[in-house]
């Protein structure tokens, strides 16, 4: 729910209920005053009644709403309602009865009053009441939900920036300038948050680019150093087999360092550049380049890529993952085995022959993770293929049914 | 006898620099060396060069500087950029500013060879449009081969190991180097020594069959290596 709703909503059902409890009370309240006023005019009538008892008749005094009637005792006075039937209506009269003594004799007077006007005088009120609240709660909601609004409105700029925010692209967030000091420190607590995740962002590249450097370079002493010594005129057999391997070594050591680099480097948002091209030409551009060991393999290729498939990503990570799939399915492959890579509705599989894995499943995508009889490989290629999947959320699966097979489910932008 | 091509080494790391000065001596080029970028510049304007082989990360600032200034000498020198920097944004950088080739360390001397060669070749058309050794000629241009002025057809693979050979005579290359070199085009790690064997294999056989010497002597366990002798 959004922010203004929530205050709007908040308002108006506040409003309602003390509106209606409001009304109720008020009704109440001045049908009280009305009553009131309405006794204390019958007492005023019974004190003329009195004055002008004192002078004429009292038979003179009776009237339409005025009665007399002769009794034996004083019962002091009361109120109390009464509906007489005037021109075939009810009409509800306030009745105020008192005794009075006039020559030992006691008579019950009693003086009517009408009240449905004052009745109708409520209902009036009332409405007028309730019709002036509705447009002033009218009026107080738009007012507010405007003013609301555009305090808030710096708060969804904000909102907005930080969704658009990528690392690489921006420095500091440049968030709009607020009135209000809450959003204002928000703002504040943003921007130094971006700051130091792009300075955290800045040194850890930096970080992973020395490390490279300052490994490399002793590698390229070492290589170089054994390169020279083979090249020497009087080795043994045995001396220049040790170079030889000394040089592999070197060289698994110097691509370790390199993966490694690169898998942080993903995990860094390192490639961050996107592109939409079709997965279908890369695909088939990188099973060229593999022409040599799929002929040296002699393996048989199997390739069914349906539908045109555009995807958005970086261009390095997709040509990696591809490079990276094709490589796999070559090395586990059986000498004259198959390699099947089929396209279609964004679901991409590679599968191909060879013995089932010497680990679990599940152990796949881990890292220097390998069978038996592959020790000359790094292990690394497919923890760098998940790796770039887990970035950009496309689902990866393995499964082996008398064929090593790999699933990759892209999503569409 | 061709003339010696004066190369200019631009390294820091002075054990990489000493090496490599050695491997290219023995290779027929002549060496200098600059361990910096103010020594670099100072050689650059007593000599004369053919190329440069230069390290980025130089204690007296970034390499790149050096590619425009030599640049902006219209003078035609070839670029090598060798740098422990893998990242694809340098390479980029270091070749759209005009170097003519980028070698990430650690690298093969063979390799190195084998690209400063192809870069001088390029420089050079005129000169240079054919590679002979005895009864082969390669024309690298059209990537045609003749042993006794026969044509021979051999793959492009084949055609680059044999060049690769070429810029490497009487060299010890171990089979990573050549297993590097073969899959060099997909970008990291190398390939099973059989793509290797398999390719040098049909390679001996062709120039056998077409009458040509047994130059390339398969070292077991080691590699192989290009004789002339």
């Amino acid at each position: 729910m959004k922010l203004l709703t929530k205050t709007s909503l908040n308002f108006i059902s506040a409003s309602v209920i003390f509106f209606l409890l409001g009304s109720v009370a008020m009704y109440f309240s001045v049908r009280n005053i009305i009553a009131e006023d309405l006794q204390k005019r019958l007492l005023q009538e019974k004190k003329e009644f009195f004055f002008n008892a004192d002078k004429n008749k009292l038979n003179d005094l009776k009237s339409k709403l005025v009665f007399i009637q002769i009794t034996d005792k004083d019962i002091g006075y009361s109120f109390s309602d009464t509906v007489l039937i005037v021109n075939n209506s009810y009409i509800l009269y306030r009745k105020l009865t008192f005794s009075y003594l006039v020559n030992e004799q006691y008579y019950i007077i009693s003086i009517l009053k009408n009240q449905s006007h004052s009745d109708l005088l409520i209902k009036k009120i009332v409405i007028m009441n309730v019709g002036f609240a509705m447009l002033f709660f009218l009026i107080m909601f738009f007012v507010n939900r405007h003013s609301i609004k555009s305090a808030l409105s710096v708060f969804y700029s904000t909102i907005r920036k930080l969704e658009d925010f990528e690392l690489s692209k921006i420095q500091s967030l440049s968030l709009e300038a607020a009135e209000v000091q809450e959003i204002k420190k928000l703002n504040e607590v943003f921007e130094k948050m971006a700051t130091q995740i792009y300075n955290d962002f800045e040194a850890q590249k930096e970080y992973t680019e020395n490390v490279s450097h300052e490994l490399q370079t002793p590698l390229a002493i070492i290589s170089s150093k054994a390169d020279e010594l083979m090249q020497g005129e009087n080795l043994s057999k045995e001396q220049m087999e040790q170079l030889a391997l000394l040089l592999e070594t070197t060289n698994r050591l110097s691509k370790i360092n390199q993966a490694l680099i690169f898998l942080t480097k993903i995990d860094n948002r390192f490639y961050t550049q996107e592109a939409t091209f079709s997965l279908n030409d890369l695909i088939k551009e990188k099973l060229q380049i593999f022409d040599v060991p799929i002929k040296e393999k002699d393996l048989k290729l199997e390739i069914d890529l349906f539908e045109i498939t555009h995807i958005y990503m970086n261009p390095y990570l997709a040509e990696t993952l591809i490079i990276n799939l094709i490589k796999n399915s070559i090395i586990h492959n059986a000498r004259g085995g198959v390699l099947r890579v089929h396209l279609s509705n964004n679901v991409l599989t590679f599968s191909n022959s060879g013995s089932p894995l010497s680990f679990p499943e599940k152990d796949i995508f881990k890292r220097f993770i390998r069978s038996e009889n592959s020790k000359k490989n790094l292990g690394i290629g497919l923890s760098i293929v998940q790796r770039i999947c887990e970035l950009y959320t496309f689902k990866i699966t393995y499964s082996y049914i008398s064929e090593h097979q790999f699933k990759i489910i892209f999503k569409n932008k | 006898m061709l003339k010696k091509h004066n190369i200019l080494l631009v390294e820091d790391e002075l054990e990489l620099a000493r090496s490599t000065i050695s491997s290219l001596s023995k290779n027929g080029f002549s060496p200098f060396h600059a361990k910096n970028l103010k020594s670099a510049r100072k050689l650059l304007k007593q000599e004369k060069f053919t190329a440069v082989l230069l390290d980025l990360g130089l204690p007296d600032g970034d390499g790149m500087s050096l590619i425009k200034e030599i640049k902006n000498t219209k003078i035609e020198i070839g670029l090598i950029i060798v740098s422990a920097k893998d990242a694809l944004e340098n390479k980029v950088q270091g070749l759209e500013l005009g170097a003519d080739d980028y070698l990430t360390k650690p690298f093969f001397f063979s390799e190195l060879n084998a690209r400063l060669k192809s870069v001088i070749r390029r420089l050079n058309l005129e000169e240079n449009r054919q590679l002979t050794i005895n009864e082969i000629t390669l024309f690298p241009e059209e990537m045609r081969t003749m042993i006794h002025g026969e044509m021979v057809e051999l793959t492009g693979k084949e055609f680059g190991l044999l060049l690769y050979f070429f810029s490497n005579p009487n060299r010890v290359i171990s089979k990573t180097t050549l297993g590097e070199f073969m899959s060099s085009s997909y970008d990291d790690y190398g390939f099973s020594d059989d793509v290797v064997y398999t390719h040098i294999k049909n390679l001996k056989k062709k120039i056998a069959n077409n009458g040509g010497n047994d130059y390339i002597k398969n070292i077991y366990g080691v590699g192989y290596k290009f004789t002339l002798e």
